[in-house]
C-alpha cells in the first residue's frame, strides 16, 4: 500500500478585506469625531429636551466646578478666510489676554502682572484656564504637566478666576475684565453670537448648588450679557 | 511579509510566461488600523452638547410703575430646592433619582391671617418633578399643563399636521412653518397662558433649575423668568415645612 499523502494547505488568510473594512471605520472616526476637550473638573451637565447644539467656533464658555472655581475657555472663528485668520482661536486668545492683562494693570497698579511673549504663545494654546492674574505668570511659566496638575487642585486657593457680588463697573471683578476683555476682542463673529447668546455657555455640574452657580449668573447680568446658554445633556427616556 | 509565488506545476510548455500570484499579508495593517480606530473611538464625543438659551432681565433699577407686573391671575410662582443631607451631598429618593422639590404658589403669596405664628392661608404647595408616565403627566409638569392648556391643544393640532406634512411635502419647510406656526400659539395673548416665576433657593442643585426651565420647554410655556428668592418666600416655605414636615 503506498503512503496517503497528506495535502498541506497554506494557512494565510487573506486580509485584504478585513484591511478595508478597518481603513473605512478609521476614515469615518477621524472625520467625525472632535475630540474631549480638557478640563480640569469633569462636570455632568443636566439633562434638558432642548436640541439647540452647542457652536465649536466662537465661544466663551464658563465653566463652574463644584467647589465654586470659575474656568474659561475660548474658541475663535474656525473658518480661517475669515478676517485673514486673524479672528482664529490663537490669535483671538492673545489679544483677550493682552487686553485682560491691561486693565488688570490699569486698575491695580501696585500689582502689575508683566507678560513675557513667550507667556502669550503659552497662553494661546491652552483650552481652559482659570488662575486669578496674580498667578498667571508663575503658571505660565510651569511645565504642560505641572500646569494641568496644578489647575485641577480644586482646594487650592490660587485655582479659579476671582468673582465675587461686585456690582460697579468702574472696578470691574477679575471675572468681570476676562469676560469684557472677551467681548471686545476683536472678532466681530464672536461679538455679535455673544450678543445673540450663543456665544456664552455656562457647564456646570448637576449636584452643584444654585448659590454658586447665581454667582456667574448674577455677574454676567452686571456685565450686561443677559443672554447666554447653559450647557445640558440629552435628556434620556426615562427622565 | 509579501511573498511572490511560483504557480507553475512543472506542466507549462517551456517558453510561456511564469504566471506569478502575488500575497501581501495584511495582518500588521489591519493590526495598526485596529489600534488606531480604538484611539479615536476613545478619545471622540459622539454627542454633542445640548443649550438652553435663556435671558435674563437686565439688573437696572426699574421704576416701580414702568415694571410689568404679570396679573396675578396668571402669575405662578416655582421656588426650587433640593433636599441635602448635612454634608452637603444630594439626597436621592429610593429610585436614586435626585429629591428636587419644587414649591409654588398662584399669584401673589398670602401672608394674612396669622394665627399662633402660623401662616393659615399660606397657599404654597409642595410638588416634585416627576415627568411623564406614559402619556399622564405627573408632579408639576402636570400642574403647569393645566394651567397652559389652551395652547398646549392648539399645538398638540398642530403637531398632527405637522407629522402629516400638511403645510409642505418637503420636510425643512414643513418645519419652519410648523416652528412659525408653534411661535404664534405660544405668544397668542387670547389665550390664557401663564406667567411663570422660577425661583431657586440656595441649596437648590443646578439639575433642579435646568429642570425648571426645561418643564417651561416641554409644556410650551412662552413667558418665564428667573428671580431671586425673597424674604416673603422663605417665610412661606418654612411655615410650610413647619406645618407639614419636609
Amino acid at each position: 500500500m503506498g503512503k496517503v499523502k497528506i495535502k498541506r494547505k497554506s494557512t494565510l488568510i487573506d486580509m485584504t478585506a478585513m484591511s478595508d473594512v478597518t481603513v473605512l471605520l478609521l476614515t469615518f472616526f477621524m472625520l467625525t469625531s472632535t475630540f474631549l476637550q480638557k478640563e480640569p473638573v469633569t462636570v455632568m451637565t443636566p439633562s434638558s429636551v432642548s436640541e439647540i447644539k452647542v457652536p465649536t467656533a466662537n465661544l466663551a464658555s464658563i465653566l463652574v466646578s463644584p467647589e465654586g472655581k470659575v474656568f474659561l475657555s475660548i474658541a475663535g472663528e474656525a473658518d480661517p478666510t475669515v478676517a485673514d485668520g486673524e479672528w482664529a482661536t490663537e490669535p483671538i486668545r492673545k489679544e483677550i489676554l493682552t487686553k485682560a492683562v491691561a486693565e488688570y494693570n490699569r486698575i491695580h497698579p501696585s500689582k502689575k502682572v508683566n507678560l513675557t511673549e513667550k507667556d502669550v504663545e503659552v497662553f494661546s494654546k491652552l483650552t481652559t484656564f482659570g488662575v486669578p492674574f496674580q498667578n498667571l505668570e508663575k503658571f505660565l511659566r510651569m511645565s504642560q504637566t505641572d500646569q494641568d496638575k496644578f489647575i485641577s487642585d480644586m482646594n487650592n486657593a490660587g485655582v479659579g478666576i476671582p468673582i465675587d457680588d461686585n456690582k460697579d463697573l468702574e472696578k470691574p471683578n477679575e471675572f468681570q475684565i476676562w469676560m469684557r476683555a472677551i467681548y471686545s476682542s476683536g472678532n466681530e463673529n464672536l461679538q455679535s453670537s455673544m450678543k445673540k447668546g450663543e456665544g456664552i455657555a455656562v457647564k456646570a455640574d448637576k449636584g452643584t448648588p444654585y448659590s454658586i452657580v447665581h454667582h456667574v449668573l448674577d455677574n454676567l447680568q452686571t456685565l450686561k450679557m443677559n443672554r447666554f446658554s447653559l450647557m445640558t445633556a440629552l435628556k434620556t427616556e426615562q427622565d | 511579509m509579501a511573498q511572490i509565488e511560483q504557480s507553475d506545476k512543472g506542466k507549462k510548455k517551456k517558453g510561456a510566461q511564469k504566471k506569478m500570484s502575488i500575497h501581501v499579508d495584511f495582518t500588521p495593517m489591519v493590526d495598526m488600523n485596529m489600534l488606531l480606530i480604538t484611539f479615536f473611538m476613545l478619545c471622540t464625543t459622539m454627542i454633542k452638547s445640548q443649550t438652553l438659551q435663556i435671558t435674563l432681565p437686565t439688573n437696572e433699577k426699574i421704576e416701580q410703575q414702568d415694571m410689568n407686573k404679570a396679573k396675578e391671575s396668571e402669575a405662578i410662582t416655582l421656588i426650587v430646592t433640593t433636599e441635602r443631607d448635612a454634608e452637603g451631598n444630594v439626597k436621592r429618593d429610593d429610585e436614586g433619582r435626585p429629591m428636587n422639590v419644587v414649591y409654588y404658589y398662584e399669584g401673589q403669596p398670602d401672608l394674612t391671617n396669622v394665627v399662633d405664628g402660623k401662616l393659615a392661608n399660606n397657599n404654597i404647595h409642595k410638588e416634585a418633578f416627576l415627568g411623564n408616565d406614559g402619556a399622564v403627566q405627573r408632579g408639576i409638569r402636570k400642574i403647569l399643563h393645566d394651567r397652559n392648556k389652551q395652547v398646549l391643544e392648539k399645538i398638540d393640532k398642530l403637531k398632527v399636521q405637522w407629522r402629516n406634512k400638511e403645510f409642505s411635502p418637503k420636510s425643512e419647510t414643513n418645519d419652519s412653518i410648523y416652528q412659525a406656526k408653534a411661535k404664534e400659539i405660544r405668544n397668542d395673548s387670547t389665550l390664557t397662558r401663564p406667567v411663570v416665576i422660577i425661583k431657586a433657593t440656595p441649596e437648590a442643585s443646578w439639575e433642579s433649575l435646568i429642570g425648571a426651565l426645561d418643564e417651561m420647554q416641554i409644556n410650551q410655556i412662552s413667558r418665564y423668568q428667573i428671580d431671586n428668592i425673597n424674604q416673603v418666600d422663605s417665610v412661606l416655605i418654612l411655615d410650610y415645612i413647619g406645618k407639614n414636615g419636609k
